[in-house]
């Protein structure tokens, strides 16, 4: 393995991780809470796909569809139901719930699938293209676009849309932005419905990269918390460099060191980032209120 | 002199239950005793001083391994092991805890889930020490002659050791330590104003805490022979969290609770991992949303259960000198 075709792995992976750190990034702007269940949304989202592929035979993007659309509607109701109620409170009791949501989704996608490994059939199944000496499956490829146009989309809809401006608002000053109209329940839904459904898309993109079990979120949790942490937890930009930089730093140390090394690479980029930058690359050093 | 012997009976009484049970029965009743000190850990950090940790699970993992490998490959005895396997959690569980303590409180949280899955893959992956997957045989100790072997015997260890545990825990949430560690949960500033040193104070439950998981895992250790890495892992940990959850957070007794209820679960699930799953999460978000108390709060409320001994003291006091809202006991 080259270090070039390494690197453009890494690029792969790290998209995914940079969109389950940019899921993460807008729940914890907005509530001030990490979404334990981000890596469990994704799996939902991998086996609604699945399901709508080997069940109905419809085209993928329909499956795509469907997948992002569970993992909206899952979203708001995780929201609506349980994180809606206990808003106000200790930040322990929100973590908590996100814990509970966590394991359940994980033991309900049990129930049906088991624990067996189910493959996802990649969209474009064509040989591997060349990009600047390094192998790349188109696979890889569409998901490397696909991440960057979910961040891009997420740009413009922070800048120009109204809901947008309502939950930038929401996320600055809670106060303020109930001053000025803004229904805050509202803004909290939408954006677990938005970080939800980024997770079921990356879901539907990380499946047929990996495999697909009920188990399988924790891995890309731990993962997107590294990215997210790396891009200082903040920062959409952030979390998408932070993505990029532990999907390639996880290619190279399995490339380099080993494949047990590589489990661990992001547990590394954790600790030294705390050690070194604790606010990240992107985030600002936190000030102390009163 | 009359409330400290009454507080002694329900020990005592314990004392006769091998009398009742099978082997069955009586490893189910060791296992609930293990997590009542396991749980009273993870209770004075979740509960009183309100810091979210994902590293008890393995830290349990910790003590286990100290005591067991001590015992099975260098020879020391369980009864110096047991003490070291506290001491052990506790040191690794204060560097998690002092490399997360100077940020922002959200990061505490990150850091001791990448903890948590680093120690648990150390255990799998560092073979030579901790013979990975295959898992440690503890040999069976004995004390002046008297072999620990079999359930029942096990239990009187198990039983001394918890009503220790317990009893330290009682001395030590009714001091002035187990105030400081509510007021940090309510209010960091505020209590740093008060005279409280904060990292000095959130060091310390996070080593208590420590201690606590790494002496159950040692006597978890005692109470099933053998252990492998994968019961400290991630369903373990979901499972104090919903014990603490369940029985009632800011609750000694509430802790036992929910040992009591959740021990004998996975014994009785053991092959519907899904269905396990399901409950925890329901009982973590029901309790967390509708029933803050737990059932030692419902309890509380309909009389049944007194008042902590904790909160006992703060309503005598004649002004409210106190964090008021601790004392009612609901987050």
């Amino acid at each position: 393995m080259t270090p070039a075709t390494l690197i453009v792995a890494g690029l792969a992976n790290g998209s995914i991780y940079a969109l389950v750190a940019l899921a993460l990034v807008l729940i914890y702007k907005t509530q001030d809470v990490i979404n334990f269940g981000q890596g469990e949304i994704l799996m939902v989202g991998g086996f609604v796909g699945y399901s709508v592929l080997e069940y109905t035979h419809v085209p993928y993007p329909l499956a795509l569809l469907a997948a992002v659309v569970a993992g909206g509607a899952l979203g708001a109701a995780i929201e609506r139901t349980a994180l809606r109620r206990v808003a106000e409170q200790h930040h322990i009791t929100l973590a908590m719930v996100t814990v509970g949501f966590s394991v359940l989704i994980k033991g309900v996608a049990r129930l049906p699938f088991g624990s067996d490994i189910y493959t996802f059939p990649a969209v474009l199944s064509s040989a591997p293209v060349s990009i600047a000496g390094a192998e790349m499956s188109p696979q890889s490829l569409i998901t490397v676009a696909v991440a960057l146009v979910v961040a891009l989309l997420l740009f413009l809809f922070f800048r120009l849309t109204p809901a947008g401006k309502q939950m930038q608002a929401t996320q600055q000053n809670l106060t303020g932005a109930r001053i000025v109209g803004i229904n805050p329940g509202r803004v909290f839904s939408m954006t677990w419905a938005l970080a939800a459904a980024i997770g079921a898309l990356t879901g539907v993109l990380a499946a047929p990269l990996a495999l697909l079990y009920p188990d399988m979120g924790s891995d890309f949790l731990l993962k997107g918390f590294a990215a997210a942490v790396l891009g200082g937890l903040e920062s959409v930009p952030g979390a998408m460099v932070g993505g990029f930089i532990v999907g390639i730093i996880e290619m190279l140390f399995g490339g380099y060191i080993s494949t047990s090394a590589q489990q661990i690479s992001s547990f590394i980029v954790i600790i030294a980032v705390l050690l070194i930058r604790p606010y990240g690359l992107f985030g600002r050093r936190p000030v102390h209120r009163v | 002199m009359r409330r400290r012997i009454l507080a002694l009976l329900p020990w005592l009484a314990l004392c006769a239950v091998p009398l009742l049970t099978n082997g069955y029965s009586q490893y189910i009743i060791n296992l609930i005793l293990v997590n009542v000190t396991v749980i009273t850990g993870l209770n004075f950090l979740l509960g009183y001083a309100g810091q979210f940790s994902f590293s008890h699970a393995a830290l349990m993992g910790i003590g286990a391994y100290t005591a067991a490998l001590l015992s099975a490959r260098v020879g020391i005895s369980f009864w110096i092991g047991l003490p070291l396997a506290g001491v052990a959690s506790a040191a690794i569980g204060l560097l998690a805890a002092i490399s997360a303590m100077r940020l922002k409180r959200v990061y505490l949280a990150l850091v001791t889930v990448a903890f948590a899955e680093l120690l648990v893959w150390v255990l799998n992956n560092w073979r030579a020490v901790t013979l990975g997957t295959d898992g440690v045989n503890l040999p069976v100790p004995s004390l002046f002659g008297w072999d620990v072997d079999g359930d029942k015997r096990v239990f009187y260890v198990v039983l001394a050791c918890t009503a220790t545990m317990w009893w330290l825990a009682r001395r030590i949430l009714e001091s002035h330590i187990g105030r400081a560690f509510i007021a940090i949960r309510e209010n960091e500033i505020l209590a740093q104003c008060n005279g409280i040193n904060v990292p000095l104070t959130k060091s310390l439950v996070f080593a208590m805490s420590a201690f606590y998981a790494g002496i159950g895992g040692a006597l978890f250790a005692l109470v099933l022979g053998f252990i492998v890495p994968a019961s400290f892992g991630l369903l373990t940990l979901v499972t104090q969290f919903s014990a603490v959850v369940l029985g009632g957070p800011l609750n000694l007794a509430g802790g036992a609770i929910g040992a009591l209820l959740l021990t004998a679960l996975p014994e009785v699930l053991r092959d519907f991992q899904g269905l396990q799953e399901v409950i925890y999460g329901v009982v973590l978000i029901v309790c967390v949303v509708v029933m803050p108390g737990g059932i030692a709060g419902l309890l509380q409320h309909l009389g049944v259960l007194p008042a902590e001994a904790l909160a006992r003291h703060w309503r005598r006091l004649p002004t409210p000198a106190a964090p008021p809202s601790a004392a009612d006991g609901t987050p």
